[in-house]
């Protein structure tokens, strides 16, 4: 290649990747916004799309599970282990009343990359139902999301582990 | 002048001009010269974007996102390195189908040139991926890289199919290095390289599943979906379709062998529709003579002769010139007219295509002699601005000789028979005594820096060839090498 046409090249490669870095580091910020917004538990089975944000430290998958008693009536949620993966982050929380399993909310769902985020997407509704209706978590992991399912019933059993149940 | 009649504008239009005695339009070839390098330009810039772009729709996905922590960077370096080795990987397939576009700015040897250039860096770029993932997910989970790696391989769909196509790919670059693919058989090395599908075919799940690549709604999706179908398609049409109708379209058969030297022998073929093949002399095809042993093998030659278009009456007619060198050669002396012949081609830029100024220089030796004389016979110059060399032990080994010295005296071409025994040292592309004359290229050709100059020859020979040509300083758009060594 000629020097001219390498050096357009170059200052095009330049351009190009600026150009993606700026609109990427957009989704980053939103991304990071969605999973705040999970964390604080006002949504449930949410998808939060581009990076992760808690992928980092491998802090152990035990220990941590605090339950927490809402009070007025029998019902009484209480939250799972944070289980790493490698695409990110599971935590679920989970609401028992009357000694059933009443809801599971997710906190956190992997969503280290796009295509994890969209496998939870897909699978947390599915585990829900079924752990509503097998009342444990003792259920099958869903084809596909192996990883995520894991997780998600890993965090389940030590918030059922916590609430006694 | 005729340029000054004829601006550049209609020279295009114009129909091909008569082979010989007329001149061409001035700055034909130069107009014709610079657009070919900036078309080659152009492709090389498209090389390189392509990859740039897989990384910046990576970024514009939210891929920077994982600088975060260690983990995630680890990871994030991992799938930057697995973009761009998996796009130098469909590079590689695009320059190896033979599209008609890259062989005429580039020509084959140089696309397979970068093709090889691109291997090993392919290679380590998807190694790189591999152990930056491992990295970067196992420092996710608190596990050791290998762990991680046993785990993928167990516990994820798809990736002990991303395992194996780690391990093709290993098989196909190593057994091309040039080291180890001269201890086997050219066969061994083909049946090996076709293993490259396999390799691209096994790496696509992992990336659908596990990696972000096609996840809907990105841009991605689209962009490695338009490549990786965009490549498959040129790999079927330009290397399965085309020479199949090519093939079919010329239907050519031997018509007779005949010996030319104990070694050297012409395969006449006779076939259809030739004049579509009108300028293809000095070209290569790869043929594929179709009898009982032999249809299995497909040979690089170039044309001997300009193809002759045929007429209501009788058949058009083709010619190529073969040394007896390998094993495969010395059955195709005794190949039986009446044989069919399959056909891919032609390729490559020794032509005219390749002209950028008026006068030409043709410098030949050996069975490289006869891709020159097709090239004689119909690349446009006036009388007096062509200079021929042809080089031989002695007059014998002057394949084609008379054929090319009738041409000459028709075209009016300074020739030169550079005969005896080989010299050593600085020139050694010359005669022993014309080197210890102190004779050099200058003593033949005048005026050579603002020549083309065609070198066709055993690639020793070449080399020493080329390194006078460039030091009588001609520079590299002008010089046109075909190499002979396969």
């Amino acid at each position: 290649m000629r020097i001219r046409a390498a050096l357009a090249t170059a200052v095009a490669s330049a351009g190009i990747l600026l150009a993606g870095w700026q609109s990427g580091a957009h989704i980053a910020e939103t991304g990071a916004a969605t999973t705040t917004s999970l964390s604080s538990s006002t949504k449930s089975g949410g998808t939060s799309s581009g990076g992760g944000t808690n992928t980092g430290s491998p802090s152990s998958g035990t220990g941590s599970s605090s339950g927490t008693s809402t009070g007025s009536t029998t019902a009484a949620t209480f939250d799972g282990t944070q289980v790493q993966t490698r695409f990110g982050t599971v935590q679920v929380r989970v609401t028992i009343q009357d000694g059933k399993i009443t809801e599971v909310t997710p906190l956190q769902l992997t969503d280290a990359e796009r295509k994890s985020a969209q496998i939870s997407s897909r699978a947390a509704p599915v585990l829900r139902s079924e752990v509503l209706q097998a009342q444990s978590a003792n259920v099958q992991t869903i084809g596909g999301a192996t990883v995520t399912s894991d997780a998600y019933l890993t965090s389940l059993q030590a918030a059922l582990d916590a609430a006694n149940f | 002048m005729t340029s000054l009649l004829n601006p550049d504008t209609s020279a295009d239009s114009m129909p091909a001009p008569p082979p010989a005695g007329r001149p061409p339009a001035v700055d034909r070839f130069r107009t014709q010269s610079r657009r070919r390098l900036a078309r080659a330009d152009l492709l090389g810039a498209v090389g390189w974007l392509s990859g740039v772009a897989a990384v910046a729709l990576w970024l514009a996905d939210g891929g920077a996102s994982g600088f975060s922590s260690f983990a995630g960077t680890m990871t994030a370096l991992g799938i930057v390195a697995g973009l761009i080795g998996m796009d130098l990987v469909l590079l590689m397939l695009l320059l190896a189908a033979r599209i008609p576009v890259v062989d005429n700015a580039i020509g084959h040897d140089r696309a397979l040139e970068i093709h090889k250039s691109l291997g090993k860096p392919a290679l380590y770029l998807l190694l790189a991926h591999g152990l930056f993932v491992a990295i970067g997910y196992g420092a996710a989970e608190g596990l050791d890289p290998l762990s991680e790696s046993i785990s993928l391989w167990i516990n994820v769909p798809d990736m002990w199919l991303a395992f194996v196509s780690m391990a093709l790919f290993i098989a196909v670059v190593v057994t091309s290095l040039v080291a180890v693919r001269r201890k086997f058989p050219y066969e061994f090395w083909y049946v090996v390289h076709l293993l490259t599908y396999a390799a691209v075919g096994t790496a696509i799940p992992h990336q659908f599943s596990v990696g972000g690549l096609f996840a809907e709604g990105t841009w991605q999706r689209w962009y490695w979906l338009a490549l990786c179908i965009g490549t498959g398609l040129a790999l079927a049409w330009f290397r399965v379709y085309q020479p199949l109708a090519a093939s079919f379209r010329h239907q050519l058969t031997v018509s007779r062998v005949v010996r030319v030297s104990p070694d050297v022998f012409s395969i006449e073929m006779t076939g259809r529709n030739l004049e579509r093949l009108s300028g293809a002399g000095g070209r290569f095809f790869l043929w594929r003579f179709l009898a009982p042993g032999q249809w299995w093998q497909s040979h690089p030659f170039s044309l001997s002769a300009e193809p002759v278009p045929g007429d209501r009456n009788r058949p058009g007619k083709l010619r190529i010139t073969v040394r007896n060198l390998g094993e495969g050669s010395a059955r195709l002396a005794r190949i039986r007219p009446g044989t069919k012949v399959a056909i891919e081609g032609p390729y490559g830029l020794f032509s005219t295509a390749a002209r950028s100024r008026d006068d030409v220089v043709m410098i030949g030796a050996g069975i490289g002699i006869t891709p020159l004389r097709s090239l004689l016979e119909t690349t446009p110059f006036e009388p007096g601005h062509a200079t021929v060399l042809i080089r031989g032990h002695d007059e014998s080994e002057l394949f084609l000789g008379q054929e090319i010295m009738a041409l000459c005296q028709a075209r009016g071409v300074t020739l030169f028979h550079l005969l005896g025994p080989r010299s050593h040292g600085d020139h050694a592309w010359l005669p022993r005594d014309v080197a210890q004359a102190g004779f050099g290229l200058h003593s033949y050709v005048q005026g050579i820096a603002d020549a083309d100059v065609y070198v066709c020859g055993p690639s020793p020979w070449a080399a020493s060839v080329i390194r006078d040509v460039e030091l009588a300083g001609v520079p590299a758009e002008q010089l046109h090498y075909e190499r002979f060594d396969w």
